[in-house]
């Protein structure tokens, strides 16, 4: 487990989770590690059971690989390290969308859903209706178990 | 709290249990129900949090081998494609459930009758329907009256609205002249009886936090226990205890919350822990007498395990389809392929339900699915950005065919934390629902296609949902004839006379709706006969 986040070289992980969320800036959206992400990860290592393990062994190999930290080197430990690749994206995943800032980036609000929740309009009857006429021109669909047949008005 | 014996005592307070209680409060009879979790107040609801998504992967995961509470059992799930997911408190998986509402329909009481399939069960649609309508009426159920693809009943509220992406699916369905219907739901559309319409949250697995949804923690709980119910709770059932002279239930062991095992007398037991929990705390009830398990003598106990297989396709758009807004899983519900119809190449049929969008945490770890993350690098900045808004989704929901392989079964080494024997559950799919299923992908993508869909995707292969066994039924089933059912046709067990069973297990087929309206009118209708044969109750 780790007991101190010194341990853990957290510029290169926030280098690694900008390539596993990267920024839009079209938009202006951060990446994972742009936002501290890092943080979130490091703490989810210290309490998930194997977390440092997955953690340290991952940036472990990241470090000694003999080729720059860019993309297609995460696609090949992605493969040869997949436990530890898969915890450290479902924490990435995790860490990103748990913040308000990112949720709201994606179109969802930011505050927490109680008690305010969204405004959605009840349609009109009239728009009811409209929508399942078709539906109830048919007449009745079900079966009739008596005689297996469908019923009929 | 006393240990005296007891009227009724009710194993589990979750749907099926809170309202059989409440059928039995006219009967004067004392009533204890034990309950293996705490009162979850809304208050602890993490709707309420900043950062309220990350509890769907802790202590509010509907998988219990998730979230490893003291009230959990774990459950050994090696050999399943399915998970079985619950919640463990007062309100049972009602405090998470998803609040759908369908009704089983009448040929789903005549599988064998009409398809040649399964077997029919002892009791049919029309006398359940006054329990549906009076179940409704305790719980607070929204709806539109007039579905042609039921006998008439009409909900007491209005229906919740469908949003904008009900109404495009539904000019898709009306354009391929399929059949959809505003989904029945146990959500309020507005304030009634004292509780809160729906604020359109989204959360409602995470607990109803502003109380419109019909958990039992809601409905019937405030009544029973106002009315005199005794609720203990963090009180696990460990064995049903029989007397082997007069052959019938003379109460239950339990471990209370100071961890000490606990003996309570009473006159009559109910189970009514689901289709996973009652087979389990049967088998573990094993004695001189019953030495195979309580109530075993058919075998029938943990067999023909039922869930509802599904799998899903989504649709892209071209436009925000605002799905995050509403109920999760509730907007419109097509039974167009419900209904058997042997020139489809598989017996029985399936529903096709619009649920809305997820938060974008939950899509980014679920992906298309609900089980695969989506990919990460540029694809994940190009998928939530364009694609995630945009969606609208369908989910075939399969009806499972019993069979007996499917089974509950003691683990021989998991115990939960009381050391008692954990479930193990052994599920395939059958060749049927696979048909079913592969028939509902290719309907669901016609009709996202016809809707004005640019994009479809899906999980592919012939995988169903894995963390998806919400519906458990069919482990005790109903019937008429000893050597192939578990109980009666009112839910008393053939081996034991004062011995009841009201949950989903009791299921002799499983539809292909949601099944706590079912399991509720069930155990309404149990309550009933219980108290028409109240004077030969043993006999």
């Amino acid at each position: 487990m780790i007991k101190h986040s010194d341990n853990i070289d957290r510029d290169l992980l926030s280098q690694i989770l900008d390539l596993l969320i990267p920024a839009g800036p079209a938009r202006g959206i951060p990446g994972a590690g742009a936002i501290g992400v890092a943080d979130f990860v490091i703490k989810a290592a210290a309490f998930c059971p194997d977390g440092s393990a997955h953690l340290v062994a991952f940036l472990h190999s990241v470090k000694a690989a003999p080729r720059p930290l860019e993309e297609s080197l995460l696609r090949s430990l992605e493969q040869a390290q997949a436990a530890d690749f898969q915890w450290l994206l479902r924490q990435t995943y995790m860490g990103y969308y748990s913040r308000p800032d990112m949720r709201a980036s994606v179109g969802v609000a930011p505050w927490p859903v109680h008690p305010k929740g969204y405004d959605v309009a009840a349609e009109p009857q009239e728009t009811l209706d409209a929508l399942t006429a078709p539906v109830r021109a048919r007449g009745p669909i079900y079966r009739n178990p008596v005689c297996g047949t469908k019923v009929t008005t | 709290m006393t240990h005296d014996t007891v009227d009724v005592l009710i194993v589990g307070a979750g749907a099926s249990g809170a309202a059989i209680a409440w059928s039995l409060l006219d009967t004067r009879m004392r009533i204890l129900c034990l309950e293996q979790g705490p009162h979850v107040p809304d208050s602890q609801f993490p709707s309420r949090d900043d950062d309220y998504e990350l509890a769907r992967y802790g202590a509010f995961s509907a998988d219990p081998n998730v979230r490893k509470l003291r009230q959990d059992y774990p459950i050994n799930v090696d050999e399943t494609c399915i998970t079985p997911v619950n919640f463990n408190g007062v309100g049972g998986s009602t405090i998470n459930f998803l609040g759908h509402w369908p009704r089983m329909k009448p040929s789903d009481f005549r599988a064998r009758s009409l398809d040649g399939v399964a077997q029919d069960w002892p009791i049919d649609y029309d006398i359940l329907a006054p329990f549906y309508d009076q179940n409704d009426r305790n719980t607070g159920v929204s709806g539109l009256g007039g579905n042609p693809a039921y006998p008439v009943y009409t909900p007491e509220l209005p229906p919740i609205p469908i949003g904008k992406l009900g109404q495009k699916l539904a000019m898709g369905f009306n354009a391929l002249g399929w059949h959809w219907w505003p989904s029945d739901v146990a959500i309020l559309s507005r304030d009634h009886d004292g509780r809160s319409k729906c604020v359109n949250a989204g959360t409602c697995d995470l607990g109803c936090a502003a109380g419109a949804k019909g958990g039992t923690n809601f409905t019937y709980w405030p009544i029973l226990e106002n009315a005199g119910v005794e609720l203990r709770t963090q009180c696990r059932v460990r064995e049903v205890l029989t007397d082997d002279t007069t052959g019938l239930a003379t109460g239950v062991l339990y471990y209370g919350p100071d961890g000490h095992l606990h003996s309570q007398k009473a006159e009559m037991v109910v189970l009514a822990c689901n289709g996973i929990g009652t087979p389990r705390l049967l088998l573990n009830s094993a004695s001189k007498s019953f030495p195979e398990g309580l109530c075993n003598r058919s075998d029938q106990v943990g067999r023909n395990l039922m869930f509802h297989p599904l799998t899903g396709v989504s649709g892209v758009f071209d436009e925000p389809m605002e799905g995050h807004k509403g109920p999760m899983a509730c907007a419109i519900l097509s039974q167009e392929f419900y209904e058997g119809d042997p020139a489809r190449g598989f017996s029985r049929g399936y529903g096709l339900h619009s649920g809305r969008s997820t938060t974008p945490m939950t899509y980014a770890l679920g992906g298309y699915g609900i089980d695969s993350p989506i990919p990460w690098g540029a694809a994940h900045r190009h998928i939530m950005d364009n694609v995630y808004p945009n969606l609208a989704s369908l989910t075939v929901v399969a009806e499972d065919l019993p069979e007996p392989h499917n089974r509950v079964t003691l683990d021989p080494s998991l115990t939960d934390s009381d050391d008692v024997p954990a479930p193990k559950v052994s599920y395939t799919l059958g060749d049927n629902t696979r048909a079913m299923l592969a028939h509902g992908t290719a309907r669901a993508t016609e009709l996202l296609l016809a809707a004005g869909a640019r994009t479809i995707l899906n999980k592919g292969g012939p995988e169903v949902w894995r963390r998806a066994g919400w519906h458990q039924m069919g482990t005790c089933r109903m019937g008429e004839n000893p050597d192939t059912s578990v109980v009666n046709e009112w839910g008393r067990c053939h081996d034991v006379k004062n011995l009841f069973i009201v949950d989903g297990s009791i299921f002799v087929t499983a539809g292909a709706v949601n099944p706590t309206s079912t399991i509720q009118a069930l155990a309404l209708y149990i309550g009933d006969r219980i108290k028409a044969n109240i004077a030969t109750l043993f006999d």
